[in-house]
């Protein structure tokens, strides 16, 4: 891309193009493989809660084609209330697998669907990569460029949402939001209709994948505003910003989950403002070039004060009846991070919307969390339309990340891209002139270390290359006064920094994000050797084959996807937490006494209950530690009957040992955790009926069940599973005599004095009750 | 054929006026082995059976009143083993097979050995976790003969010392896993009187529902087999709750839930995989025995009476063990059906044989009946007109029937190429289409990019 003669240009080029192609491929490989780890330590499965639901999702569409998955009103999901699957959910990851099925099909490649969908996001990490390092070279250089691409595809921020088996909307989606953002960098530069018409199309499909487009459609009418604040106004930007926001508006309507979001709801009407005001600045540009000052500037104030008044008018009308939604909860939970707590347990129990730590910043990004204020330093002392945006972009997706942990992901590529140009702006410093002999010595001194080293190596090469055509337009002669020592000096630093960040996200990805969730390993401590704990899948496999074909189980939500995907039963509530109310009953029937949920159960059907427990390994995400969030979603819907301080200690603890609050040990929760538990000796000197979860022996030991009875527990007691009673199968519980109730009589006896016939004193009285089962 | 009939007639009318006739068949002696110390129930009877009129026998027809009989094969004075076929028709609705002696003689000696499933049934039909599970076999006294039985004598051999009841028809004597019944004299032909024992059986009583065996043959040296199994334990359902506690806290061998259970592959059996369809199941053993490897497959939970489960099992052997050929002539001889455990029982098996793209002129045969299906064609990897499929299937299968199927046809060596060739070509184009797209500039304006 660089403006120089044509000789020396197509020699370049073709050493360049080399370079740049074994890069990428490389960083595609590199990235590929180091996604692997749960794979080869596991085997090929879908990891996690909700990549089974897509999976499932994608295994229905490609059994019965795409039309019937559109149409899909899934009733094995939320009885009895039913799911519609195809108009609940962002359907690009399906066609995405789906597409690639059949096209591997129609070549007569029997590939398992399920493959497809573990080595999907891994495979897009590679295009990820690629199409960063596109952006990176729109906004800076080549050379940096292949620095982004590099970093993306191993960094562990964004490979804690791509490994093989987290089959799930981000995997895809960042590719889709890395290349509508380059597509729409270049439509900027270019101001070509094509591009801009790419942007749209790619836009697309990334609100086919992802509920994060959003991002894009505030990003970008945010770039165009403040390129319009700064005087940045050009036709460019008018052809590619209106082609942009029409083709993509009418392309994401045609999601059905999307619909009409687009144009009624307040997340997208900042891109509709931008447009409005874009064709105003437009309107008015054009306005100057016809009428004299004096005019234009009458015609200004009035226009704009008209304008201004009629929008507002218009949108504060539009939210009070209703046609434009006001913010969505999870939206406000993005500006007030105490929000969410307050007012939607929900969305708070889950821990991947907490606020992210400071040490998740560098667990995640390492070396690029400290190069990426450079990169944004030198985008800002050398800025043009599309540093604007990266800056934008840095920003902003800062702030998200602060708030969520799990918008950690969209600042990931951003912080690749400008740690990129921060090393290619230090190598540019420190890798001039004379430095084919340095590069050589470097080369020699390490040799020994790995592809994603030599890579990096091979980058600097490129870098230098590009480079020294680059400078012939030139700042400052600062090399002059740099010793060739020093040089190297500081070209050693920074590669040991950057094998030293290879060696991070590798230990980070093998060590935090490669494990399945479903299949637990723990080494086992005398003699180190691997045990593998498949209780989960036992436990479904279990309800798959002896229980009935249209059972319901009732659970926490969090195994909800798991049970329709591995066990394919009916579920009450899943992971898709549509409905708050319908939650708050299942937290309500796990949180009071057996008898009372005995009546939620029968009246929703359940056949079945699941819970977690891991008090025998010592499991720490089980249900009984989750259970606050239960009470605390169920209080939120019946205050009367469910309060949360009522399973605190007198001290305000949470415990479940002999001093636990009464409410808590008698809930059915905790009989169902700890049913025959108090039984279970784990070791020989130690008290039966140690939790090794919360280190208690429980207090509640010796106890009953009488409306449910144990159907199954798996090995490590880590899944148990529970059959609810039939009325007629269970010997209710008998009443004393003085809680006996009898319903008052409304009889009144016609006999009067004169037709008595009969009457016999002391009669004895028959008390209608019921009458046991023997 | 028709002679067979004729004579069949003629044997049916002797029977009909038997009391008449005196130029009869009739069993001097039977002694009856009834083993009943698995699921199944496999007989051995050695029958001596006389002329009267002194005549030399050369046909015996055998009866069988059971529906569930699933194996039967005869032992001559030769010591080998024949399968018998069934005649199309049934006396009385019971199954008959008739044989033909190769040397007449007024006495003959021979041994039949029967193996029938599905006739122990659990009683009481259901237990709890902790009961012992108690089974009844309902079967007949005598030995059933179209003949009359001059004496007989029946030894019941049990899985334990633990006899609740037992048909009291003297005599009879009682010794530890073992009754013996008889001898009986004279017993009329025909007659019928029934035989019940109610024991105590813990042995697994498992019976594969449905088994889907696949084998996949390859030219490249590779045979890949492939069976999905479909188990469920036939035995005494459990009652009520399951306690992980008390299955825990027990540790008994003998219990009537299944843990684990061994399979037997061919030595050379190599890439073993045990999965469902939620993945690879953890939980199993491979051992290398001598001349056969030893897999011990745990399911993922133990198989209580009623449980079901549903696994896949594969592995690949080298097809040089399998497969002879001369010139483009091609014979596969392998095993029908495979061990999955002892004393099994396979209620349905479908088995279907994948043959190299290209195969012709396929001809079959199996050491007993099986149902032929319609050949299917599949595609697979890079083929192109699809792989010829050689289906059959067979019900109530037992381990007797673990033998070879010999399967000819012919392929060309050719036609080996072809894959590699397609292959190469495809990727030849590629590079070829990459090559001119970018030497050539399809743009259609003249301007060149500028940043």
């Amino acid at each position: 891309m660089n403006r120089t003669p044509k000789m020396i240009n197509s020699k370049v080029a073709g050493y360049s193009s080399l370079i740049t192609f074994s890069i990428l491929l490389i960083a595609w490989l590199a990235g590929f493989s180091s996604r692997l780890f749960a794979v080869i330590r596991f085997e090929s499965i879908i990891h996690e809660f909700d990549p089974w639901f897509n999976y499932r999702a994608t295994a229905y569409m490609v059994q019965h084609g795409w039309y019937k998955f559109l149409n899909w009103f899934d009733e094995r999901a939320w009885y009895p209330l039913g799911r519609i699957v195809g108009g609940t959910v962002y359907p690009g990851l399906m066609i995405t697998s789906g597409g690639i099925h059949y096209l591997l099909h129609v070549l007569n490649i029997p590939v398992h669907i399920r493959d497809i969908c573990v080595f999907l996001a891994p495979v897009f990490s590679g295009l990820t990569s690629i199409s960063t390092y596109l952006l990176t070279k729109e906004l800076w250089s080549s050379g940096a460029g292949l620095f982004a691409a590099s970093f993306i595809a191993i960094v562990p921020g964004y490979i804690s949402r791509s490994v093989a088996g987290s089959y799930d909307n981000e995997g895809i989606a960042i590719f889709a939001l890395q290349f509508t953002y380059f597509l729409w960098v270049r439509s900027v530069k270019t101001g070509s209709v094509f591009w801009s018409a790419g942007a749209a199309i790619s836009y697309f499909y990334m609100v086919s994948a992802w509920g994060g487009y959003v991002f894009i459609i505030n990003l970008i009418p945010l770039h165009v505003f403040v390129l319009l604040i700064m005087g940045r106004y050009s036709p460019r930007l008018l052809t590619s910003y209106s082609t942009f926001y029409i083709l993509g508006l009418l392309f994401s309507m045609q999601i059905p989950f999307v619909g009409f979001q687009p144009i009624r709801t307040s997340e997208h009407m900042a891109a509709l403002g931008v447009f409005v005001l874009l064709m105003a600045v437009a309107t008015l540009r054009h306005l100057q070039s016809v009428l004299s000052r004096h005019e234009f500037r009458k015609l200004f104030f009035v226009g704009a004060l008209l304008v201004g008044v009629t929008v507002f008018v218009a949108v504060v009308l539009l939210t009070m009846f209703g046609v434009v939604a006001p913010w969505s909860g999870r939206f406000y939970s993005l500006w007030d991070t105490g929000y969410a707590k307050i007012h939607i347990p929900i969305i708070a129990s889950v821990s991947e919307h907490q606020p992210t730590t400071w040490f998740s910043f560098f667990f995640d990004l390492h070396i690029l969390v400290c190069a990426f204020p450079v990169g944004v330093w030198y985008c800002i002392k050398q800025i043009n339309d599309e540093r604007v945006f990266v800056v934008l972009y840095a920003i902003s997706a800062v702030y998200f990340a602060g708030v969520m942990v799990r918008l950690m992901l969209t600042l990931t590529p951003v912080v690749c891209m400008l740690a990129g140009v921060a090393f290619s702006g230090l190598l540019d410093v420190f890798l001039q002139e004379d430095s084919s002999k340095r590069m050589g010595s470097a080369m020699n001194a390490v040799t020994e270390t790995d592809d994603q080293e030599d890579s990096i190596e091979r980058k600097t090469l490129y870098d230098k290359a590009g480079k020294l055509k680059h400078r012939t337009k030139p700042d400052s002669p600062q090399d002059n006064g740099i010793s060739s020592n020093l040089k190297s000096i500081v070209i050693l630093a920074v590669l040991m920094l950057l094998m030293m960040f290879a060696v991070h996200c590798t230990w980070v990805t093998s060590n935090a994000y490669s494990s399945p969730s479903i299949v637990l390993a723990f080494h086992n401590s005398q003699d180190g050797s691997r045990n593998i704990l498949d209780d989960f899948r036992e436990a479904y496999y279990w309800l798959s084959q002896n229980t009935a074909d249209d059972a319901r189980i009732m659970s926490w939500w969090d195994y909800g996807y798991q049970i329709a995907g591995m066990a394919n039963r009916t579920t009450l509530v899943d992971n898709n937490t549509w409905n708050n109310s319908h939650i708050a009953l299942v937290g309500k029937a796990m949180s009071s006494t057996e008898e009372k949920s005995y009546e939620i159960m029968t009246s929703l059907d359940v056949d079945y209950v699941l819970v977690i427990f891991g008090g025998v390994i010592g499991y720490s995400g089980d249900d009984i530690n989750k259970f606050l969030w239960m009470v605390r979603i169920a209080e939120g819907e019946h205050p009367k009957d469910i309060k949360e301080s009522d399973y605190f200690t007198d001290r305000g603890e949470f415990r479940v040992d002999a001093e636990g609050a009464p409410a808590l040990l008698n809930c059915l929760m905790y009989k169902l955790s700890y049913y025959r538990f108090g039984e279970l000796k784990l070791d020989y000197r130690g008290p039966s009926g140690y939790d090794r979860t919360r280190n208690a022996v429980i207090g509640n030991k010796d106890f009953d069940l009488t409306y449910l009875e144990e159907a199954y527990t798996t090995e490590h007691w880590l899944v148990r599973i529970y059959r609810v009673k039939k009325p007629f199968e269970f010997n209710r519980p008998s009443l004393k005599g003085t809680e006996r109730v009898f319903p008052p009589t409304n009889f009144i006896s016609r006999k009067n004095s004169k037709r008595r016939k009969g009457y016999i004193r002391n009669r004895p009285v028959v008390v209608k009750g019921k009458r046991t089962l023997k | 054929m028709f002679k067979i009939l004729y004579i069949y007639f003629l044997i049916l009318q002797c029977f009909l006026c038997a009391s008449k006739t005196n130029a009869e068949i009739i069993n001097t002696n039977v002694e009856r082995l009834l083993d009943l110390s698995s699921q199944l129930v496999k007989t051995t009877i050695k029958i001596t059976a006389e002329e009267t009129t002194g005549k030399p026998i050369t046909e015996y027809v055998f009866l069988v009143a059971d529906p569930n009989l699933a194996f039967i094969s005869l032992k001559d004075d030769t010591e080998k083993n024949i399968l018998l076929r069934k005649n199309k028709e049934d006396l009385n609705g019971d199954q008959t097979f008739t044989f033909t002696f190769k040397k007449a003689s007024p006495t003959q000696t021979f041994v039949i050995e029967t193996v029938s499933s599905k006739n122990i049934r659990p009683h009481p039909v259901e237990i709890e976790q902790n009961d012992k599970q108690l089974v009844k076999y309902n079967g007949s006294l005598y030995f059933y003969s179209k003949y009359k039985t001059r004496t007989q004598k029946t030894n019941v051999k049990l899985s334990s010392s633990n006899i609740l009841f037992h048909t009291q028809q003297k005599p009879f004597s009682v010794g530890a896993n073992r009754i013996i019944l008889g001898p009986y004299e004279d017993i009329e032909a025909l007659s019928q009187q029934e035989l019940v024992v109610h024991y105590e059986n813990q042995t697994p009583f498992l019976t594969v529902n449905t088994l889907e065996r696949t084998i996949e043959l390859s030219h490249w040296g590779n045979i890949a087999v492939k069976e999905e199994i479909q188990l469920t334990h036939a035995g005494a359902k459990l009652k009520g709750s399951f306690s992980r506690y008390d299955f825990q806290k027990e540790g008994r061998s003998d219990h009537s839930a299944v843990k684990s259970y061994k399979t037997y592959l061919p030595a050379s059996a190599s890439g073993v995989y045990y999965r469902d369809t939620n993945g690879n199941i953890s939980t199993s053993n491979m051992n290398l025995v001598r001349d056969f490897i030893e897999l011990e497959l745990r399911p993922r939970f133990p198989l209580f009476g009623g449980w079901k489960t549903k696994y896949t099992l594969g592995y690949n052997v080298p097809s040089y063990e399998y497969m002879y050929n001369d010139g483009n002539k091609y014979q596969l001889k392998m095993h029908l059906i495979d061990h999955i455990y002892d004393n099994m029982v396979i209620d349905e098996a479908v088995i279907k044989i994948i043959l190299p793209e290209g195969s012709t002129q396929i001809k079959f045969s199996t050491p007993y009946q099986i149902s032929r299906r319609p050949n299917e064609l599949v595609h697979t990897y890079l083929d192109t007109i699809g792989r010829p499929v050689v289906t059959f299937s067979k019900s109530n299968l037992v381990e007797s029937h673990i033998a070879d199927f010999t399967l000819n046809y012919s392929f060309e060596k050719v036609s080996l190429l072809q894959e590699p060739l397609l292959v190469s070509a495809f990727i030849y184009v590629i590079f070829l289409f990459t090559i001119v797209f970018l030497r050539l500039d399809f743009s259609i304006t003249s301007h060149s990019h500028k940043e």
